[in-house]
């Protein structure tokens, strides 16, 4: 057995990281003022789909974020599945709670 | 050398041990898990928040004062008066956070959270730089990004401390809200708080690994992972501001 893979296993970052940190970095900002704009766009609209219009934009942030400034992307693909599958159960309690909020709101 | 060659040419399973499927040192994959964890920690309260903010009917729009106007001393008292601000409806957050550090008398909806937003995306890069300068053992520009993450998460938590001032001053306390249903203060400052620790915990740390990056102690390692590990944990603590930001100011 040679004792080869003691050498740091990690997944080497692009070349052009910088150029890549920075783009995500206006990409965040614009997406900030986005949110922002919307908000006050949106003022007199109280539906379930404005909500879910800036969860999906949160949602866009985080992948930027994982992705880019925290490697994810250039990492294995292991990892991603370890992270990304569990999250499930989140989205499985915000439906449980949305149908569960509805029965507390009658009683309200 | 054969022997090596045999090894490597036989088609082996990513799960078949000898190497780590994750492709990353143990430190990081349990830094990993960490977040996870506390991703499920960060989700429940926001899905309470979620939960109590459904079970209130939404405010009626703000029809009473536009961006950039005269705001008056008893701004909370007179909205409760006109109705805006009572324990039957969820208040608008434009009108909650509208004030803005040495400017006094004007209404700025939510222009101080953008403000505390932009200050934490713009530690995150600087220290993912930090991370991208370890690669290249680059001892000097590792120290110069730890140095101004250390002062956007410090500017940060200076503008949370203000805007909790700001809110106790207004009445706000954990079993008192001015500003209509007593849970919305409650979660506010229970949410914030426990993003604002974390900040807090997120500002020790780098403190800590700044002065080892001076000391070299990762230069005499040969590897600069543990900047790795501590930036991840950064960019956590900036990814659940997004999601306190969306919940809190914009829902």
């Amino acid at each position: 057995m040679e004792h080869n893979d003691h050498h740091m296993e990690h997944t080497e970052a692009p070349k052009d990281m910088k150029s890549k940190i920075w783009r995500t970095f206006w990409i965040l900002t614009a997406l900030t003022v986005v949110d922002i704009a919307l908000y006050f766009m949106l003022l007199e609209n109280h539906s379930m789909l404005k909500n879910v219009l800036f969860i999906a934009l949160g949602v866009i942030k985080a992948y930027y974020i994982i992705g880019i400034f925290m490697h994810m992307k250039f990492e294995q693909k292991w990892l991603g599945n370890l992270i990304i599958y569990p999250m499930i159960f989140v989205v499985f309690l915000v439906a449980l709670m949305i149908i569960e909020s509805n029965y507390t709101a009658l009683i309200r | 050398m054969s022997h090596t060659t045999a090894l490597t040419t036989e088609k082996k399973s990513i799960w078949g041990g000898g190497r780590s499927p994750f492709g990353i040192d143990y430190g990081k994959l349990m830094m990993w898990i960490f977040l996870l964890s506390d991703a499920f920690t960060f989700s429940s309260l926001l899905v309470s928040y979620g939960f109590v903010r459904h079970t209130y009917p939404s405010p009626a729009p703000n029809e009473i004062i536009k961006p950039m106007q005269h705001l008056e001393e008893g701004f909370v008292e007179q909205m409760q008066h006109v109705g805006y601000f009572t324990t039957e409806k969820w208040p608008l957050p434009e009108l909650v956070f509208n004030h803005f550090p040495f400017i006094h008398g004007m209404h700025l909806p939510l222009f101080f959270v953008s403000l505390m937003t932009f200050v934490l995306i713009f530690s995150s890069v600087t220290m993912v730089l930090a991370v991208e300068a370890g690669h290249r053992m680059a001892k000097k520009e590792v120290a110069n990004y730890m140095f101004l993450t250390i002062l956007g998460g410090l500017a940060f938590l200076g503008c949370q401390a203000w805007e909790w001032t700001q809110f106790i001053t207004e009445g706000a306390t954990l079993s008192h809200n001015p500003f209509g249903p007593m849970a919305f203060a409650a979660l506010f400052f229970i949410v914030t708080g426990f993003h604002g620790f974390h900040v807090f915990s997120g500002v020790v740390i780098n403190v800590v690994i700044f002065f080892n990056v001076l000391n070299g102690t990762y230069e005499k390692r040969g590897h600069y992972e543990m900047v790795e590990k501590v930036g991840l944990y950064w960019h956590f603590v900036d990814l659940v501001w997004v999601f306190v930001f969306t919940f809190f100011y914009l829902i």
